[in-house]
Parts: structure tokens; sequence; C-alpha cells
């Protein structure tokens, strides 16, 4: 079984082939083909490109059952989306009644639109999960000192990420001293843990400005300052180690090829819409019998 | 030897604070020696630690009065960037330094700061990494990596800068035996092989005593005493009055030169081994 390694972000293989991806290209495949779903509205396409991120998870040697972490969620935002849409819909005498719920009427189009909705939300979850699943914290920094996004910017992004890291240490550790001295909210009210919780933040938001100082101090005392060194160029010794080579170029232009013939064939030819999808036919077949 | 740090009837008060934490203190520290700061929680060590590479008055708030000279230059009279370079800092809790990703990237940022070219970095990591052994670490989050490692990572993020002064603020303070051994073997070569200048506040003495050239007892805000480690030691009485509490072996011949079972004239071992070897001689003598 693959050894995966835990990071701020979430948990990533051990090896993966897809490590050879420069990570620039990686942050641009999240933010592509996110856009993706966005274009297309039929949802056997959107499905199939959930199936090509499996694929690529399969691929990426990705432990498949981290998807597990994310199953909570997608069904809860899938119960969301048919209940705004479907309940909450309002009355349209226009549309067509498939069934109703203590005499609301549940509409066809309704449920058309949500699952239109839902499947476009779902490969962008997929897609962010891929990312995660393959991309360490180094690497986000490295694909954005790449995109010569200022050194600042991602210095502080790093902090940032590593800050989450040290405040879920933090919390933990103020927890066990709670309980340690006899505090457990397990059982209580909701309002009452509401309320103690001011318990955990005071000592946390001391502990963050303590660290603060710290960091400060450290950094300072190691050369660091916003502004730079004067007419001191920074190297950037971390991005030297990963080269972008033409496999990278080449698969910035695959994406970059994709985002192109999608949004020809969706606004070009019309094609890829929800009208006259197999999802759409198959919808309407047996929900409305082919009636509509 | 020329001394590489002065201070001059140097006084630092923080603002929060009514009493200075150093209060007047003359000191010099020579090229090349070892010096260890003792004294007790307060006494102003880490106010000395921070006086010599401009954290303060940079980062704090306080009233400064005096001088303190590194490497013949006041140390206001340095941009930080310059006196990064010339003074390293090791902080006692060596996670809280820690902001990078990996422990790679931890240790070249301050080599980044300064602007140094890729293959220098290069040279220096060649350099430093085998010297702290944190080789296996690289790929490494940081603050995931045990205590002593952690501290070695902090140490060699220092190193790597090349400063020709290393200022230790109880580097091991967190750790276990093993961790503060293996600091301290680190220490030791740069000592043996580089000549390196070297402050160490430090409460753990066992460590401390053999590496160490001078001694300075710091309580609260003076110096009290400044001298070569044995002469330092020699005034056991005094030093344990002021709350220092000296390795096992060097009390137990102190307690026998008082009660005149060592001879008074004779020094007191500072070592285990010193200690063994001075003990055959005394058991050897009366067999």
């Amino acid at each position: 079984m693959q050894k995966m390694h835990k990071t701020i972000l979430g948990y990533v293989p051990e090896a993966s082939p897809l490590y050879e991806v420069h990570p620039f290209v990686r942050l641009y495949f999240l933010m592509v083909v996110s856009i993706f779903p966005m274009i297309i509205g039929a949802p056997e396409w959107n499905l199939a490109l959930i199936l090509v991120v499996l694929v690529l998870m399969k691929y990426g040697r990705v432990s498949l059952s981290t998807l597990k972490l994310y199953v909570p969620i997608s069904i809860s935002m899938g119960m969301l989306i048919l209940l705004s849409y479907t309940l909450l819909g309002g009355i349209h005498p226009e549309f067509h009644v498939v069934f109703r719920i203590l005499g609301f009427p549940i509409y066809y189009e309704r449920i058309e639109a949500a699952v239109e909705v839902y499947t476009r939300i779902l490969p962008m979850i997929f897609v962010m999960v891929l990312f995660l699943s393959t991309s360490r914290e180094r690497d986000v920094l490295v694909a954005m000192r790449w995109a010569r996004i200022p050194f600042t910017v991602t210095y502080m992004t790093a902090m940032a990420l590593r800050a989450v890291g040290m405040v879920i240490e933090d919390f933990s550790i103020v927890r066990q001293a709670e309980k340690a001295r006899g505090f457990d909210p397990h059982g209580k009210s909701l309002g009452y843990k509401l309320r103690q919780f001011v318990m955990y933040i005071i000592p946390l938001m001391a502990l963050s400005l303590r660290r603060s100082e710290e960091f400060t101090k450290a950094i300072v005392a190691r050369g660091y300052s916003f502004t730079g060194l004067k007419n001191v160029k920074r190297p950037d010794y971390v991005l030297s180690k990963y080269p972008f080579r033409t496999r990278d170029a080449v698969l910035i232009l695959i994406i970059t090829g994709f985002l192109i013939g999608i949004l020809y064939l969706r606004y070009g030819l019309g094609m890829l819409t929800l009208e006259g999808s197999v999802t759409q036919r198959w919808l309407r077949q047996w929900l409305l019998g082919g009636a509509a | 030897m020329s001394a590489v740090i002065r201070f001059e009837s140097y006084t630092w008060r923080y603002s929060r604070t009514k009493q200075p934490a150093l209060d007047a203190i003359d000191l010099e520290i020579e090229e090349g020696a070892i010096v260890g700061v003792i004294g007790p929680n307060g006494s102003g060590k880490t106010t000395l630690a921070y006086s010599i590479n401009g954290l303060i008055p940079r980062q704090e708030m306080g009233v400064r009065k005096g001088k303190v000279y590194v490497m013949g230059r006041e140390v206001m009279a340095y941009t930080p960037a310059e006196l990064c370079q010339r003074v390293g800092l090791v902080f006692s809790d060596p996670e809280a330094q820690f902001t990078a990703m990996t422990v790679e990237d931890e240790v070249v940022f301050g080599m980044e700061n300064l602007g140094l070219p890729i293959e220098e970095i290069e040279r220096r990591l060649a350099w430093v990494v085998p010297l702290t052994e944190i080789g296996p670490l690289m790929d490494k989050p940081p603050y995931e990596v045990s205590g002593g490692q952690k501290q070695r990572v902090a140490l060699a993020s220092v190193l790597a800068m090349r400063p020709p002064i290393l200022v230790l603020d109880e580097p091991t303070t967190m750790l276990d035996p093993l961790g503060r051994r293996r600091v301290f073997q680190v220490l030791e070569r740069l000592k043996r092989e580089y000549q390196s200048t070297i402050i160490v506040i430090e409460h753990s003495l066992e460590h401390l005593i053999p590496l160490a050239d001078h001694m300075v007892l710091l309580y609260y805000g003076k110096v009290l005493l400044a001298d070569e480690t044995e002469p330092f030691f020699e005034r056991l009485a005094f030093l344990m009055e002021h709350d220092v509490f000296p390795p096992g072996v060097v009390e137990f011949f102190y307690h026998l030169k008082q009660a005149g079972e060592y001879p008074a004239d004779a020094p007191l071992p500072l070592t285990v081994e010193d200690g063994t070897a001075r003990l055959r001689e005394l058991l050897g003598g009366k067999g």
C-alpha cells in the first residue's frame, strides 16, 4: 500500500510520478481545469472529467481512500442543492410537476437544474482533491514563485500555512491543558460550549502573539526585511531545484488547448450544454416518461 | 587575541520594567573563544544575546545606555543585514524560529536573504549539512523532526550564513540528554575545526564546561564574575551563593577539599574523566 504523508493541506503519497511535473503545471491544472465545469453544462461530460481525475489520482499513487474525507461534504452539498432547487425553488406553473411532497410541487425543470449544478460542482471538488493530494506546501510556494509572484507575498503565504499548523497544535495543547484541569464540555449544551470556548480563545490569542514576536525576531536575526537588502538581488535556491522542462511546457499547452477546445465547442458550436445532453434525455424519460 | 565583542558601561532597561535587565556591564570577548554565560533566570542572559545581534534595541522597547562593539564597530552603526552576517543567533525554542516548509528551505532562507549566488548556497549547504548531520532531514518539515534535530536545523540555518560570531541562547533547554550531547558535539567541531567565536548561554554545565574557554556569571543584570573556566570554578562557594549549581563531580571534589581530603592547591576537576583520573591518583596515593 502506498505510504501517505500528512501535510497541512491534506495527505500526499510519499512518492508519485506526478511529482515529476513542475508544481506550476499542477497549479495551472487546478486553476484551468476547475473552470471546465463552469463552461460545460452536460452532466455526462462533467462526470467524465471526474473519471479523468480519478485516473490521474490512481496514476499519481494517491490513496483513493482519501476521497472518503470528502464524501460527507459532497453528500451534504448535493442535498442542499436539491432542496434549494426543488422544495425551496418556488412556484412555477409553467414547469412540469413530477410529484408533490406535503402539497409542494416538485418540478422536473428544477430537478434537472439541480443535477446540472451538482455535476458542475463535483468535478471541481475532485480537481481540488487531486491538487491537494499531489502538492506539498513547498510545491504551492514554488508554483507561486515560478509565476513571479513577489517573494514577500509567497513568504506571507508560507507563514500563513505554517501558522495554520501551529494554531492547530496550540489548540490541541490548550485543550489538553483545560481537560487536565477538569474542564470537560462533553455532553453539555451548544450554548455552554460556545461560552466556554472563550477559555480556548484567550490562551490561543496569547500564544499567537508570542509566536509572532518570536517569528519576527527569528527572521530579522537572519537578515530578512520586507524591502530586501539594498542593491542585492534575492536568489531563489528552492526554485532552482525545480527546473521547468519542455515536458512541462507541453503540458501547459495541452491544458490550454483543452480550455480553448471546450470554449469553442461550447460557444462556437453550441455543444456541451444541458440541452440535448444524454443525461437530460435520460432524466426526461425517467421522470416524465417522455411527456415533455 | 583581540576582543571581537566589547560591552562598555552597557545598560538596558525594558520599557515594561523598572529595573535594568543589564546594569552598566563591562565585558570583553576574545576572538576564537568559547564563552559560557550562566546565571539564574531573569539575570539578563537573553538580553545580553539580543544586545550583541541588535535585536535590542531594534525589536524591543526600552532605554539603552553605554556601548556594545562588535568587531570594532558599535552595534547600532551596522544595518540589520550587515550585523546578521557577523553575529548568528540561535534561539532556545528552535520551533519558534522555523518559518519554512522543509528543512532545506529553512537552512537556505538566511543565505537567500544575503543575496548569495546559488552556487555559493550549494557550497555552504555541502559544508553545513554534514557538519550538523541533518542530511536525511532535508525534505522533511522542520517542525516534524525530533527536538534535538530541530535544534541542529536551527543551528545549521544560522551557521550557513557563516557568521564569525555565534550566540546560542539556551540551545539545549528543550532537549533530551542525547539531543544536548549532539548539539554540543557540533559546537566542539566548530571550535576544533573553524576556531569560531561562540557564546553559549546555558544551564547544562556538564556539557558546557569541557567546551568553554571562559565563563561569565550574570546575576540580576551585573557581571559578577568573568574568568577562564578553571579559575572560574575555583570560586565554587561564591558561585553556589549565586545560584549556580555545578556538575556533581565538581561539587564532590569541592567537598573533599573542604574536608581536607583533596589538596587545597590542586585545581578542581571539571569533567567526569578528569575527576576519575584525580580520584584514581588519590586512591592510589593512599593505597
